[in-house]
């Protein structure tokens, strides 16, 4: 079973990703801010992560370079409200860009995509 | 006593501070701490960008991978999507159009932490060259009207990376500042029968007190009416209307003079934050004689406040008089 690790600061956010993700057979690994984000990571080596950009205290996008310091590959999906951060050429060190949307068809199919080419 | 001083090509007010001209150790801001970390345009992440268009590499070295010295990719989330059609539309008084086009990102050198003051001649020719090469190519396609080539440097300047890079966004339409120098351009050319660009270039040489710095080909100077401290123009002496079709043998000498002021500008300010601008002709106007290409260099040394948004009038604290004496001196 894939591991997908799940970071955004609003709890009903992780809830709802976390139901979506299970009923479509993923083992789903939740955390709430960028310290709780990298310890996860190091602890259980998940296959795909979907970040929040904009969290209090050190942000998604320093969560990004961290994670690629140490693991240039593994997937990472920037999940924001904000289509601002397109202009920050940071978040190239992901492998997608999402708009953070009620429907999350966008967010599965983008998951499906890259999963599958692993 | 403040001038009032109105810009001959758009008509724009500003207001010259003449009495205590803020000087160059009044206007040196903090520059931007270094972020580090993952760069995705460093060599060797070649994979985090999309594939690259244009590149200069070592003969041996394959695309999209290590062993180039200057790379231009596509934006990999841009804000502008080169597919579908304009489909241009009305919605009673208001327009719209599809959110079509092509946004590059062009990595000037491998040398993450390379600046305009470290970067050679060869090198920022190598620069200049693929703006050109790019606008051609773009060029190709009808449906673009007007390419923007810029460069962002700094936090303050809008740079969210410090990795040497600039960027070209082509566009369906002519953005309203272009569209403007040119409708003022134009209206002194039906009046006069001169570029007013290449009076200015006379005038300027003339009197030279508001000149920075000049080759055989270039100059650069501050103009009359700068909407902010230390911004400067650098215009090709002979009159060219489209930076596209400016002839390949023009580059050397103009990486020579931009290189020259962008150094002088980092010694008089301390590397401040800054953006540079092409002003350039629409595509589809490539001969004008009422058009002269030129970049607008502006060190990010004041803040835009409500004056500002509200009247159009700016507050230039320094008098490019000033500005250029610091300059030349620099």
């Amino acid at each position: 079973m894939k591991r997908i690790l799940v970071v955004d600061d609003e709890e009903s956010i992780r809830l709802l990703y976390q139901e979506e993700l299970q009923d479509q057979g993923y083992e789903v690994i939740l955390a709430g801010d960028a310290e709780e984000a990298l310890l996860k990571f190091t602890e259980t080596n998940p296959h795909l992560i979907i970040l929040d950009i904009k969290m209090p205290g050190r942000s998604g996008i320093d969560v990004l370079k961290s994670i690629r310091e140490q693991a240039r590959d593994v997937p990472i999906i920037l999940s924001t409200a904000y289509g601002e951060y397109k202009q920050n050429f940071e978040t190239w060190a992901s492998d997608a860009y999402v708009v953070k949307s009620a429907n999350l068809e966008a967010l599965m199919n983008k998951i499906r995509e890259i999963l599958s080419c692993r | 006593m403040p001038e009032l001083r109105k810009d001959p090509i758009v008509g724009r007010w500003v207001i010259i501070s003449t009495e205590r001209g803020k000087r160059p150790s009044d206007l040196t801001i903090e520059p931007s701490k270094s972020r580090g970390g993952f760069c995705p345009l460093c060599p060797g992440n070649e994979d985090k960008t999309p594939p690259e268009v244009y590149s200069l590499r070592s003969n041996n070295s394959q695309p999209n991978k290590p062993g180039w010295s200057l790379r231009v990719v596509p934006n990999k989330f841009p804000a502008l999507v080169n597919e579908g059609e304009l489909n241009k539309r009305g919605e009673g008084i208001y327009d719209l159009m599809n959110g079509f086009g092509v946004h590059e990102v062009i990595i000037e050198t491998p040398v993450h932490e390379a600046n305009a003051s470290t970067l050679t001649i060869a090198e920022f020719t190598n620069i200049l060259l693929a703006y050109r090469e790019r606008m051609r190519v773009l060029k190709q396609d009808k449906r673009f009207h007007y390419i923007s080539v810029f460069k962002n440097y700094g936090e303050v300047a809008g740079a969210s990376l410090e990795h040497p890079h600039s960027q070209l966004i082509a566009l369906p339409v002519v953005p309203k500042q272009p569209l403007e120098s040119l409708a003022g351009a134009q209206t002194y050319f039906n009046y006069k029968e001169r570029c007013i660009y290449c009076d200015i270039i006379r005038q300027e040489l003339s009197s030279e007190i508001r000149v920075v710095a000049q080759n055989r080909d270039f100059l650069a100077f501050e103009p009359f009416a700068p909407r902010f401290p230390f911004e400067t123009w650098i215009l090709p002496l002979r009159h060219y209307s489209a930076f596209e079709e400016t002839p390949v043998d023009k580059f050397p000498t103009l990486a020579e003079l931009f290189s020259s002021v962008l150094k002088k500008i980092n010694n008089a300010l301390s590397f401040p934050p800054f953006n540079y601008m092409l002003h350039t002709s629409p595509l589809d106007k490539s001969e004008l004689e009422y058009d002269h290409w030129h970049f607008e260099i502006i060190p990010r040394l004041t803040k835009v406040a409500g004056f500002e948004w509200g009247s159009g009038f700016y507050i230039n604290p320094t008098p490019p008089e000033d500005a250029a004496r610091y300059l030349r001196e620099a």
